[in-house]
């Protein structure tokens, strides 16, 4: 060849190719770029569970394994039965009546405790008696023995006891008493009279303060 | 507070603090063996019973430990037992004419919770479509994170073999995704 010129030959591919060549180059690209792997997949659990799964398999597995003991259950005879309920009726009835007894005791002893509470005196009242009995004993000349007894009669419960066993011996004298002081009272003058009243204020603040 | 194997394993040796050694077993493993046996047999149900049978079992057999392995390789060991048992008993009650693999992986769906990914379910439905062993192996390997060694002692196979299962299970699973995952 003397002449060649270059520019004048076809510029043509002369090398065979699959057709679908760039298709599949293609294809192999883009999945490069998106390569899958597995070890980079975080690893977790999808399934759905319920919540109490766990609690539920250790109940069962305990339940199993440790079974409860449950309490014996005894037959009973009627006959056993019915006798059974008999003693309880009596029993409760026995109980029952041993404790109302034993209430009525006891009320008995609050009130004879009350009453004596009930029956203490005031000062008023320990200094008019003294007063009267003051006057009584210029009835009988025995001034000091009665006094001596009402001192004992609110110092000592003892004496205060005797006392109320006497008190409805002392109420029925009481009146004749009053009867006759207020007939011995008639006798005196005035003058008498205030005599002896400043003589038992005297007496009356002894008694209170000895 | 987490109690260490050797306080289970001494609770357990004693009659009268086996009670409270089966309740630490229980707390101690019952999340992991769970799960190991939810991704063999997938359906929550018979999950929970399996692992219910696995604990019996453990307490049963308990005399039967030997302390030259770890307690977790044991337990493992009962829990793929019992499981494999339950699905050859599915197996046995499906019919004739089902692709089993098939049956798998539609269990997979009714399982999966709402929110799960689409990466994710495929994972596992590629797992359900690998043969017993390759599924085995890679699912304690890969989720469970067990040495080979233990692996072994779980499913007696050697190191090797299971290596090998490992790297076919992990080709399979890339595969099935790369033709089934649509972005």
């Amino acid at each position: 060849m003397k002449e060649f010129d270059i520019e004048k030959l076809e510029r043509k591919n002369i090398y065979t190719m699959p057709d679908d060549l760039f298709e599949n180059l293609q294809e192999k690209v883009v999945r490069g770029l998106h390569e899958f792997d597995l070890e980079k997949l975080e690893r977790k659990n999808i399934y759905a569970v319920s919540e109490s799964v766990y609690e539920d398999i250790q109940n069962h597995v305990r339940n199993k394994v440790f079974p409860r003991k449950k309490a014996p259950v005894f037959r009973l005879n009627w006959a056993y039965a019915a006798a059974a309920s008999l003693a309880l009726i009596f029993g409760a009835t026995f109980v029952f009546n041993s404790d109302d007894e034993i209430l009525k005791e006891n009320a008995g002893s609050n009130v004879s405790y009350t009453a004596g509470t009930q029956e203490k005196k005031t000062e008023s009242e320990i200094a008019y008696e003294t007063l009267k009995s003051d006057l009584t004993s210029v009835e009988n000349n025995d001034q000091k023995v009665a006094a001596k007894s009402n001192n004992k009669s609110f110092t000592s419960e003892e004496s205060e006891k005797e006392q109320k066993t006497v008190t409805p011996a002392v109420k029925s004298t009481a009146k004749q008493q009053e009867t006759q002081m207020s007939e011995y009272l008639d006798s005196f003058s005035n003058s008498e009279i205030s005599e002896l009243a400043s003589n038992s204020t005297q007496d009356v603040y002894l008694d209170l303060y000895n | 507070m987490k109690i260490k194997d050797a306080e289970i394993i001494s609770l357990m040796q004693h009659p009268r603090t086996q009670e409270k050694g089966v309740r630490a077993l229980m707390d101690a493993y019952q999340s992991r063996l769970y799960w190991h046996i939810r991704r063999i047999i997938v359906d929550g149900d018979l999950a929970q019973d399996t692992l219910q049978e696995t604990f019996i079992k453990a307490y049963q057999n308990f005399h039967q430990f030997k302390n030259d392995s770890q307690l977790y390789t044991w337990l493992y060991r009962i829990a793929t037992n019992e499981a494999l048992q339950q699905i050859n008993k599915l197996k046995k009650m499906q019919k004739t004419d089902e692709d089993p693999e098939y049956y798998m992986q539609n269990l997979v769906a009714d399982n999966t919770s709402e929110d799960a990914e689409e990466i994710q379910i495929l994972l596992q439905k590629a797992i359900q479509s690998l043969p017993e062993k390759q599924k085995l192996v890679f699912m304690m390997r890969y989720y469970d994170d067990l040495p080979y060694e233990e692996i072994s002692k779980i499913v007696d196979m050697s190191v090797g073999t299971l290596k090998t299962n490992y790297h076919y299970a992990k080709q399979k699973i890339e595969d099935y995704i790369k033709e089934n995952y649509e972005r």
